[in-house]
């Protein structure tokens, strides 16, 4: 999940978080609110009638004894003034049922006990409860509706501030981490930011391309040079082999002990030659400007390496259902890199195996398959088959030094071909190879 | 015939001399290119053999200043520099061939029989072997005017290697080398060359024996040609 979309959850989830308490708390809250307010009014009542009380004599309202009550005329409040015999003090607000000729209305009540001439009255200050929670209703909505426009906007907020503060790290991943070539080498644009973090990270991305990028070269001018220094005394030994076996004074079995002397050499000379090969590749010394049908080219794989079939006697079948030209390809290396692929086919198949050549067109795309029934490749070791010097156990008895794949690896990028291996052990490899549409053109 | 060798490697040019001295060739040698361009302007050779990394000229420069003096003369560039625009390059500017070290001296020595028979037209190209016709411009054997079409490009190339080397032992590695020199693969070992030859006596058994065609035990192939 992206960096922002996780911000985006977040602020959203925690503001419906708060506002689901809200809403749940709002009730009891408005409640709360509106019984103080009551509760105040009821008590402002109260003074107000003892007011008039100590100004105008309790005979303002009670004479004869007869108590004194006062209703709005829709009953939502009420006062009434009585003597009290009882002998406790009263001095409290409560809710109480009262009825009221034929109805029945619950009412907030305070009461309070105060004497006048030694004689104790009995003062009850009542408003409808219904009156009281008239105004709930209307004022939860209102909460509500505030409280639902102001998350939207600071989520709208949220989400465009963390857009703009988060866009130099999108440019940074975008330009600088994805893409067809990881490390990019060679093009450092600075990405415009005010944030320390992401002129840290960009610039340290920057810092270990660089890093990666000279050990590369440093890799590739080594190999390169290495293997170019290697050759001449190669050369020069192999001569000298050559000559001496020219030599008539030498004996036959002195001779023999020059051969194996110059199969070591071969040796020598078959991995400093491949290594130059793919220093080559990797540093584009090969021109791409060959034209070929996979058929042809199939046939002249073939033609070299049917020799080969015969010690263990396997039998080969090339199908090609859809010829298609290749163009803008370096033959002399894809030739290389089917040999190697055919010739692995060989060597790692069982006696009287089997290898299948296709060459199909899938989905739109051009697909060449070598398909073998020999030892297979163990799902662990998969991984590193295009390492270089890579030597699995199946190949310990092979007279490889494990750079078969690899050559097979840098031509396939070199001319952007794409490899898929399956492999079921003891059973059977498949090597796909799919071909770009740049490299499929008209003969 | 005269061969001028341009190696600043003064142990491979001692090589290449023994070697082509061997073959009856008249060598000289230069270790380097001032040398050699005073060499070339004076003297006259058939083939002139140069290397590309030379310390103090560009090969280049020298091939196309030799041809200046010695037009006729067979060039033969060798290298440890694969690079095929280099190769392009020389023989564009009228290099006959190109060697990357390193490389086989019995395949110098059929490259440089090679251009021999091109450049001096040698008409003599059927070769007797017992009851068999090999041509080799055609490349083609027969048997009393039977073709024997049974013989695959590979086979008929290690046989006309073998007639280019008459008489002398060829071991696998030189065989291998030369039908397989270009071909860049994972084996250090493995040899087939075995195999092909045992193709080619069986093809050639069902027509006449073929006991011209030797094998040297442990140590390789040899026609007997004896005339």
């Amino acid at each position: 999940m992206k960096l922002r979309t996780k911000l985006t959850l977040f602020n959203t989830i925690s503001k419906l978080v708060i506002v689901t308490l809200f809403v749940l708390l709002l009730p009891v809250l408005i409640k709360n609110i509106n019984q103080n307010y009551t509760d105040n009014r009821l008590r402002k009542q109260k003074d107000k009638v003892l007011q008039t009380v100590k100004a105008l004599g309790i005979k303002n309202y009670i004479q004869d004894g007869e108590g004194y009550a006062a209703y709005t005329p829709i009953k939502d409040a009420y006062v009434s003034l009585d003597e009290d015999s009882l002998i406790e003090n009263l001095d409290t607000i409560y809710n109480e049922k009262r009825k009221v000729e034929t109805d029945t209305i619950e009412y907030r009540i305070l009461s309070h006990d105060f004497y006048v001439d030694k004689k104790k009255y009995l003062l009850e200050v009542g408003i409808s409860l219904d009156s009281v929670n008239e105004t709930t209703g209307p004022l939860q909505n209102i909460a509500f509706e505030i409280l639902v426009g102001m998350i939207i906007l600071t989520i709208i907020a949220d989400q465009l501030y963390s857009n703009y503060v988060l866009g130099p790290l999108r440019l940074i991943i975008k330009t600088k981490l994805v893409g067809t070539k990881f490390p990019n080498f060679g093009s450092y644009k600075e990405v415009k930011t005010s944030t320390n973090d992401f002129q840290h990270l960009d610039i340290s991305i920057h810092q270990m391309i660089q890093t990666i990028e000279s050990t590369f070269l440093k890799e590739r001018e080594f190999i390169s040079n290495a293997s170019h220094e290697l050759m001449t005394p190669i050369s020069i030994l192999q001569s000298k082999i050559e000559n001496m076996f020219e030599e008539e004074a030498i004996a036959d079995e002195l001779k023999v002990r020059l051969l194996e002397m110059q199969k070591i050499l071969n040796r020598l000379k078959s991995i400093t030659k491949t290594l130059l090969l793919i220093s080559q590749i990797e540093n584009d010394q090969f021109l791409k400007e060959d034209k070929i049908t996979i058929g042809e080219l199939l046939q002249e794989v073939y033609d070299e390496i049917s020799i080969r079939l015969q010690d263990k006697n396997i039998s080969y079948e090339c199908i090609v259902t859809d010829d298609w030209c290749l163009v803008n390809v370096n033959k002399f290396l894809l030739f290389n890199l089917f040999f190697n692929l055919v010739n692995n086919a060989i060597k790692y198949n069982r006696e009287d195996g089997k290898i299948r050549v296709e060459a199909v067109k899938e989905n739109n795309n051009f697909v060449v398959k070598i398909i073998d029934t020999g030892v297979g490749i163990a799902p662990e070791d998969l991984p590193f088959i295009f390492n270089r010097f890579k030597k699995l156990k199946q190949s310990l008895q092979q007279d490889s030094f494990g750079l078969g794949l690899p050559i097979v690896k840098s031509i396939a990028e070199f001319h952007h071909i794409t490899i898929e291996v399956e492999s079921k052990k003891n059973v059977s490899s498949t090597f796909k190879l799919i071909f770009s549409t740049g490299l499929i053109g008209e003969y | 015939m005269n061969v001028l060798i341009i190696e600043d490697e003064k142990a491979l040019a001692r090589e290449l001399e023994i070697f082509l001295t061997n073959y009856n060739y008249i060598c000289e040698v230069c270790y380097d290119g001032a040398s050699a361009s005073e060499r070339v302007a004076v003297n006259l050779y058939d083939f002139i053999l140069i290397d590309l990394g030379l310390p103090d000229y560009e090969g280049l420069d020298l091939l196309k200043e030799a041809k200046r003096s010695n037009p006729d003369a067979a060039y033969i560039i060798l290298t440890a520099r694969a690079e095929i625009y280099d190769r392009i390059k020389g023989l564009d500017m009228g290099a006959d061939d190109y060697l990357a070290k390193p490389f086989s001296l019995l395949e110098l020595q059929s490259r440089m029989q090679a251009i021999t028979r091109r450049k001096f037209g040698l008409k003599n190209n059927v070769v007797e072997l017992g009851d068999f016709l090999v041509n080799l411009t055609e490349r083609t054997i027969t048997h009393n005017n039977d073709n024997i079409a049974a013989i695959t490009k590979k086979e008929f190339d290690l046989v006309a290697y073998l007639i280019l080397n008459k008489n002398r032992t060829v071991t696998r590695n030189q065989l291998s080398e030369h039908i397989w020199g270009s071909i860049i693969n994972d084996d250090y070992d493995s040899n087939y060359i075995d195999a092909h030859i045992k193709n080619i006596r069986k093809k050639l058994n069902t027509y006449a024996p073929a006991d011209w065609l030797e094998t040297v035990r442990g140590l390789g192939y040899k026609i007997r040609i004896n005339h």
